[in-house]
C-alpha cells in the first residue's frame, strides 16, 4: 500500500490550501475517474463569464516499477501553461516543450528523485488500458519550478495530443480547468456550465479548484481507508473462520485426543499439536494466497482504472501477508488448542461411548 | 505386597450441586500376575474404578497405589508419564486413530519413549506378531474387522510392556467368535507373558477366563470369587 501513501503525499502537496480563486474545474458528475469528450470545451467556452479554458487527463503511466508513483498528466501545452503561471519554466524550455510532440516537462523535485535531466528519455508503461498497450517514450524538454501551492514540483506533464493519438477512445478530457473573469461569479458560472450538460450522457460537476484538489485527495484517502477496512474485515473474518474450523476439528477428534492422553501424551504436547496444525494450515493458506495474489494482482492482469495507479504484490506485501497468516494461525489455534489440552479424559471417553 | 492396592476409595460426581456417589469406600488388592474380572450391573461404577486404576481419573478420597506409586497424589504431568510407562488400556470401541495404519497405531505409545526408529519397528513387529496381525501392518482401521481392530488395540496396549493391562468391556462390541479370540489372547498374555490384567465385563464367557472375579453393586464390592 506504499503507493497510496505516495499518492496522498503528492496529492496533499499539490495543496488544498492556496489555489487560485479564479480557476474552477469541471469533472464528470459521477466521478473523477471517468472522462468526457473534448467537445465539451466549446460549450464551456461559450458560457458567459468564462475567460479561458484548458483540459487535462490523468495518464497513470508507470515509470519502470509501479512503486515509482508520481502524477503524470496529459495536457494541452499552450493553454495549460497559460492557465498555470505557477508552472515556472525557462522560455527556451517552454518553447522546446510546446514544439515537440513527444516532449515532457518534469517538476524539479521529481527530476531530483530520479535524476532526470534535459534531453533524457523517459519511458512510461501504460497503466490504464484505454491508452493502448505500447510503452510511451518522452523526451525531457524542461524542468519546472513550482511558483505557487496549486502546483507541486513532483509531476510530469506531456502533450495530450500525443497520448490521444494512441488512445482507444479518442478525444477524452479528464477535467477542464476554467478561468473565470470575476472570482465572485465562480459559483454562478459553475452552475451555468453544469446546467448545459444536465441530462446529457456526460453530466458534469464544476467546482472550485480547491474543491477539485481535495476531491483528488479524498478519492485516494477514501480508497486507502476503504481498502484498509476491507482488509481488516477480511482478516477478522478469516480469524473467526479459522478459529471455528480448528475448534470443530478438535471437537471431531475429542476421542482421539482422549485416547492419546490415555496413552500418556502430556497435555502440552496436545496443545502444541493442535496449535501447530492451525499454524501450519494457516501458513500453507498464506503461501497459496500470496502466490495467487502475485499472479493475479499484477499490472498485466489487473487494471484498476483511471487515476488508480497500477499495483502489484512486492516482497514486503508478501512478507506482510505471510506474517498475517501466521498471526491468524496462532490466534485461531490458541483457544482450540487450550480446549484440547484441558480436555477431561474420562468425560471425553464417555461422550464417545 | 500386592501390585495394586485401592484403599477406601470413594468417588462421587457433582451434578447441579447434587453429589452423586459412584464408588463408596472400595478396597481391592490385586496381585502381580492376576487376571481380574470386574462385573456388575450397568452404572455400578466399573468403568469409574478402572479409570482410577489407569490414572485418567482421580478418587474423591482414598488411595490408589500401583507398584510403589501412589497415583492419586501425582500431579497431572507426571501422571501422563506414569501412564505411558505402566498402563496399557484397551477400550470397548478399540479407539484406534483412523488416519494411522495398524503399524502406526501400535507405534504411537512408543513415540513417548527414547527408542530409536529401528527399535520401535522391532517392538511393533513383535506386538503385532503376538496378536497374529503381522500381515496387517499397512492396513488402516477401517480396512480391518472389529475383532482385528481390537487385536491391534491390544498390540498398542502391550507394545510398551506396561505393568498393568486394563480392559473396559473389550468384547462388548464383538461377535462371539471374535470375542473368544480376544479373550484367548488376553488369557495368553496373562499366562505366557505374565501380564497383570484387570478387565471389566458383562459377559459371563469373558468372566470365565479371569482368575478372580469382583462384583460391584451400586458402588460397593459385594462378593469376591476365585475362579478355578
Ligand atoms: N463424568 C461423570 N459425571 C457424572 N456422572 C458420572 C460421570 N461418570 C460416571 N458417572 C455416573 O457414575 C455411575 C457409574 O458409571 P460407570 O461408567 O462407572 O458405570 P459402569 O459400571 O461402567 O456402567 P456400564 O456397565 O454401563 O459401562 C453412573 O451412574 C454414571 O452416570
Ligand atoms: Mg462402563
Amino acid at each position: 500500500m506504499k503507493f497510496l501513501g505516495l499518492v496522498l503525499k503528492s496529492a496533499r502537496r499539490s495543496g488544498t490550501e492556496a489555489s487560485s480563486s479564479t480557476r474552477i474545474v469541471t469533472i464528470r458528475s459521477t466521478s473523477l475517474i471517468f472522462s468526457m469528450p473534448t467537445s465539451h470545451a466549446e460549450t464551456i467556452r461559450s458560457t458567459p463569464g468564462v475567460q479561458d479554458l484548458t483540459w487535462a487527463n490523468w495518464f497513470g503511466g508507470i515509470y519502470k516499477d509501479p512503486q515509482n508513483f508520481f502524477a503524470n498528466i496529459a495536457i494541452e501545452p499552450v493553454s495549460y501553461l497559460r492557465m498555470y503561471p505557477e508552472i515556472v519554466l525557462a522560455p527556451e524550455a517552454r518553447a522546446a516543450f510546446v514544439e515537440d510532440r513527444t516532449a515532457c516537462i518534469v517538476g524539479e523535485g521529481l527530476a531530483r528523485r530520479y535524476g532526470f535531466k534535459l534531453g533524457d528519455k523517459i519511458t512510461l508503461k501504460v497503466g490504464i488500458p484505454t491508452y493502448g498497450t505500447e510503452d510511451y517514450d518522452f523526451t525531457v524538454r524542461g524542468v519546472y519550478k513550482s511558483g505557487g501551492a496549486a502546483v507541486d514540483n513532483q509531476s510530469m506533464f506531456f502533450h495530450w495530443k500525443y497520448v490521444d493519438e494512441r488512445s482507444l477512445v479518442k478525444g477524452q478530457a479528464g477535467w477542464y480547468v476554467i478561468k473565470v473573469a470575476n472570482p465572485d461569479q465562480a459559483a454562478q458560472v459553475s452552475a451555468a456550465i453544469d446546467q448545459k450538460f444536465a441530462n446529457s450522457p456526460y453530466e458534469t460537476k464544476t467546482d472550485t479548484e480547491r474543491a477539485f484538489q481535495s476531491s483528488f485527495v479524498s478519492m485516494f484517502g477514501n480508497l486507502s481507508l476503504l481498502l484498509g477496512s476491507i482488509s481488516l474485515a477480511v482478516v477478522i473474518t478469516t480469524l473467526f473462520v479459522a478459529g471455528n474450523t480448528m475448534a470443530m476439528s478438535v471437537r471431531e477428534r475429542t476421542t482421539e485426543i482422549a485416547v492419546m492422553r490415555t496413552l500418556g501424551f502430556p497435555s502440552s504436547t496436545i496443545f502444541l499439536l493442535v496449535a501447530g496444525e492451525a499454524l501450519l494450515m494457516s501458513i500453507i493458506g498464506g503461501v497459496l494466497g500470496v502466490g495467487l495474489a502475485r499472479v493475479i494482482v499484477n499490472p498485466n492482469l489487473i487494471q484498476a482504472g483511471a487515476f488508480i495507479p497500477v499495483f502489484g504484490v512486492n516482497n514486503t506485501n508478501a512478507a506482510v501477508g505471510l506474517g498475517l497468516s501466521a498471526f491468524i494461525g496462532l490466534v485461531a489455534g490458541f483457544i482450540p488448542a487450550t480446549m484440547a489440552s484441558r480436555l477431561k479424559i474420562v468425560d471425553a471417553l464417555r461422550r464417545a461411548a | 505386597m500386592a501390585l495394586i492396592e485401592l484403599r477406601d476409595v470413594t468417588k462421587s460426581y457433582t451434578r447441579d450441586a447434587i453429589e452423586i456417589p459412584v464408588l463408596d469406600r472400595v478396597s481391592i488388592a490385586v496381585e502381580a500376575g492376576d487376571f481380574l474380572g470386574l462385573m456388575g450391573p450397568s452404572g455400578s461404577g466399573k468403568s469409574t474404578l478402572l479409570n482410577l486404576l489407569a490414572g485418567i481419573d482421580r478418587p474423591t478420597s482414598g488411595s490408589v497405589r500401583v507398584g510403589d506409586t501412589e497415583i492419586s497424589s501425582l500431579p497431572e504431568r507426571s501422571l501422563a508419564g506414569w501412564r505411558a510407562r505402566h498402563i496399557g488400556f484397551i477400550f470397548q470401541l478399540y479407539n484406534l486413530i483412523p488416519v494411522l495404519t495398524a503399524f502406526e497405531n501400535v507405534e504411537l505409545p512408543l513415540l513417548l519413549t527414547n527408542l530409536t526408529k529401528a527399535q520401535r519397528r522391532d517392538h511393533v513387529t513383535t506386538a503385532l506378531g503376538i496378536v497374529a496381525l503381522g500381515d496387517r501392518e499397512k492396513h488402516y482401521p477401517r480396512q480391518l474387522s472389529g475383532g482385528q481392530e481390537q487385536r491391534v488395540a491390544i498390540a498398542r496396549a502391550i507394545v510398551t510392556d506396561p505393568t498393568l493391562l486394563l480392559a473396559d468391556e473389550p468384547t462388548g462390541d464383538l461377535d462371539a467368535k471374535s470375542a473368544a479370540e480376544v479373550l484367548t489372547l488376553l488369557q495368553r498374555l496373562n499366562q505366557e507373558y505374565k501380564k497383570t490384567i484387570v478387565m471389566v465385563t458383562h459377559d459371563p464367557h469373558a468372566a470365565e477366563r479371569a482368575s478372580h472375579l469382583l462384583h460391584l453393586e451400586k458402588g460397593t464390592l459385594v462378593e469376591q470369587t476365585r475362579v478355578g
